[in-house]
């Protein structure tokens, strides 16, 4: 004979009572930081272990990198060696009245200190990329090349100039690369960009309107 | 007011609910191109998983770590229990500096402080500088999405916005003409900011620096621009190790928008020369959660927002449906905890389908959660009564199966007799509102089943 069997509560169990009421027994005058670092203490649960974290690779082309950053609203172009560099700024910005860079003369002096009024002018950064991302068309720039911190985001334009032999897969790989990642450092992905309005893409938000990686 | 009355309000129009909802899963198939891209994704998922179970099992010592790298690295550290020291923190270090001219980019912390009111209060400008957040400032609005905050409004919101306080043309709905007004808005404040105030995406307790993920370069810009920097960041921001960020940062993004990543990753880890950088710890509630079993998972979440996009209910009732400062599944499992009574309505805006957990990327047992919190405000007598005794009711007839036996036969030869004004009658039977119901079957599936045993 068939019966029914009782219709069972879905074995999900409260695993202790929801309310874990802990007071911390503190002098009245405990900063926040007692009290914040004693409720964590007191609350946090048993410890679980720290997992290591393995180096997924993959794909590290150029070819890769160029693909991933031209779908981000990126551009990628070759140089045949440094000596080049000016010839296809001059070809790629003819009307860039003010430019800054570390990598040939004659563009504005840029330091740490300069005023916020001077870099508002700048069309054109060219800055040296140290570490780029194959995965997702990222390169890292580090403060000590970028002549100041606002600099690749206040200038109009960006160029990130990359050895193509500095490509990496993953970001994993990349994170590896860094010692460490000094006062200020950004992995720069392509042009500023926003969806805010009806997620409609626009590039050139707040930052830089174009982003040039060119890759020797 | 509860989610199901503002939710009502929100799907009077038929058009934009559509629209919405449409739009929402456009970003959640987005998601689904840059994940299936991923081969090692779930292990990416698995591994974030466990470095935020671990760092939450190690919370104490991590922030005292973090604390003491980032004081080494030379940024002053302060402590905030609650809100109002948060905002206390914050008004005290602009007042030291006797600045008014403060620019902001996306931290739902301060929202959750509401740090702009009290600062506009004494008398401080704060400008909003992540273009969602901008729109919305000037609308006096709440945000309605983590990564999306104006997703509820259309460009023509927009362009009457933007016709009113920025001075474009009237009728102009161009999404790129309306952003350049934005920007050259924008630009002004940037230049002029004294003060630059951020949320923190990572906090690395190693190096003692904060990582920030943006799109459009709006943290970078001001921060690096003012003089003084002050990020506010929850407890439970931290990782253990720099090279932890190789697992968030290829997560976030792709789970958030389905991009490869955020077009800035930046890591802040020291003031530059002649500047200062403060960074304000902030706990609000999160110690209480972390003494919460069941619920303290809901501290691993990294805001990308793509349980909300997932959301059935979310993509139909829209964030201001909430009323909480995190909206969607993530917010209603994390509201009660900070008010249990104003959000008792959350944990059961949703089906219970559990795709907002299959899309976590640090594998937040979210819909888990819900049906959980459902149990606790029960237990602690926030829902409604009628909903309360008609579950008991329910219970005791669906465990008694004499009781079932009877009610389906009742049901099923009775049901036709019935007058449709009395099993639509709205007040009593609010599931039938836009719902016809079904023709009822010859005869119980107990009966059916019988008769196969005979044969």
């Amino acid at each position: 004979m068939f019966t029914l069997h009782k219709w069972r509560k879905p074995n999900i169990k409260l695993t202790s009572p929801p309310f874990h009421h802990f007071t911390i027994s503190l002098s009245p005058l405990s900063s926040s930081r007692e009290k914040i670092l004693a409720a964590a203490r007191a609350n946090k649960p048993e410890e679980t272990l720290l997992p290591t974290v393995p180096s997924f690779e993959g794909d590290a082309s150029a070819e890769r990198f160029t693909e991933v950053l031209t779908s981000i609203g990126g551009q990628v172009i070759w140089l045949e060696g440094p000596e080049q560099l000016q010839q296809v700024l001059t070809q790629l910005f003819p009307d860039s009245r003010i430019s800054a860079s570390p990598l040939f003369p004659g563009t504005l002096p840029v330091d740490a200190l300069t005023t916020t009024e001077v870099l508002a002018d700048v069309d054109l950064a060219v800055l040296p990329g140290e570490i780029g991302v194959a995965e997702n068309g990222a390169i890292w720039l580090p403060e000590a090349n970028m002549m100041h911190r606002a600099l690749p985001t206040i200038t109009q334009h960006l160029v990130l100039v990359l050895d193509h032999k500095r490509i990496v897969a993953t970001m994993h790989q990349a994170y590896a690369q860094l010692p460490s990642t000094g006062g200020y450092g950004a992995f720069v992905a392509g042009p500023s960009k926003t969806a805010d309005i009806e997620q409609s893409l626009v590039i050139g938000a707040h930052g830089a309107r174009s982003l040039i990686v060119l890759l020797y | 007011m509860n989610h199901a009355t503002r939710a009502a309000k929100f799907i009077g129009d038929a058009d934009r609910t559509t629209w919405h909802d449409e739009t929402l899963w456009f970003v959640r198939t987005k998601r689904d191109k840059a994940v299936y891209a991923v081969p090692e994704f779930q292990d990416l998922r698995e591994l974030a998983s466990q470095i935020k179970n671990h760092t939450l099992s190690k919370l104490d010592f991590y922030l005292e770590q973090f604390e003491e790298q980032a004081k080494r690295n030379g940024v002053h550290v302060h402590w905030a229990a609650d809100a109002d020291e948060h905002n206390a923190i914050i008004l005290d270090i602009i007042r030291q500096h006797n600045a008014t001219r403060i620019v902001k980019s996306k931290s739902m912390l301060t929202e959750e402080c509401h740090l702009n009111p009290h600062l506009i209060a004494n008398g401080i400008e704060v400008v909003d500088t992540d273009l969602g957040e901008r729109i919305i400032q000037l609308r006096d609005e709440a945000p309605s999405h983590l990564v999306l905050p104006a997703i509820h409004l259309k460009k023509e919101d927009v362009g009457e916005t933007f016709f009113q306080h920025l001075g474009t043309a009237k009728g102009e709905v161009d999404p790129q003409v309306l952003t350049e007004a934005a920007r050259q808005h924008l630009r002004a404040r940037f230049l002029a900011a004294e003060v630059a105030i951020s949320g923190v995406n990572f906090a690395v307790a190693e190096t003692g620096g904060i990582v920030i993920c943006t799109n459009e370069g709006n943290a970078d810009l001001g921060v690096n621009l003012a003089h003084v920097h002050i990020a506010a960041m929850g407890i439970e921001k931290l990782i253990p190790r720099l090279s932890d960020l190789s697992v968030f940062t290829r997560l976030l993004a792709r789970s958030a928008t389905g991009q490869p990543v955020t077009t800035y990753t930046s890591h802040y880890t020291k003031p530059a020369a002649d500047k200062e950088m403060h960074i304000v710890i902030v706990d609000n509630g999160r110690t209480k959660q972390l003494g919460r079993p069941d619920f303290r998972a809901s501290l691993k979440c990294i805001r990308c927002g793509a349980c909300m996009n997932t959301c059935p209910v979310y993509r139909r009732s829209g964030g201001h449906s909430y009323d909480a400062t995190v909206p969607g599944p993530i917010g209603s499992i994390l509201s009660p905890n900070i008010d249990m009574k104003k959000h008792s309505s959350l944990p059961f805006a949703s089906t219970l389908c559990g795709s907002c957990s299959d899309v976590c990327p640090v594998k937040i047992d979210i819909h888990t959660q819900l049906y959980k919190w459902r149990q606790v405000l029960a237990e602690a007598n926030e829902i409604p009564a009628s909903k309360k005794w008609s579950m008991k009711l329910m219970g005791r007839f669906l465990t008694s199966p004499r009781a079932l036996g009877i009610g389906g036969k009742l049901a099923r030869h009775g049901i036709k007799f019935l007058p449709y004004s009395l099993t639509h009658a709205r007040h009593f039977n609010v599931w039938a509102v836009a719902r016809e119901l079904p023709e009822p079957p010859k005869q119980s599936f107990h009966e059916w089943y019988k008769q196969q045993q005979v044969k």
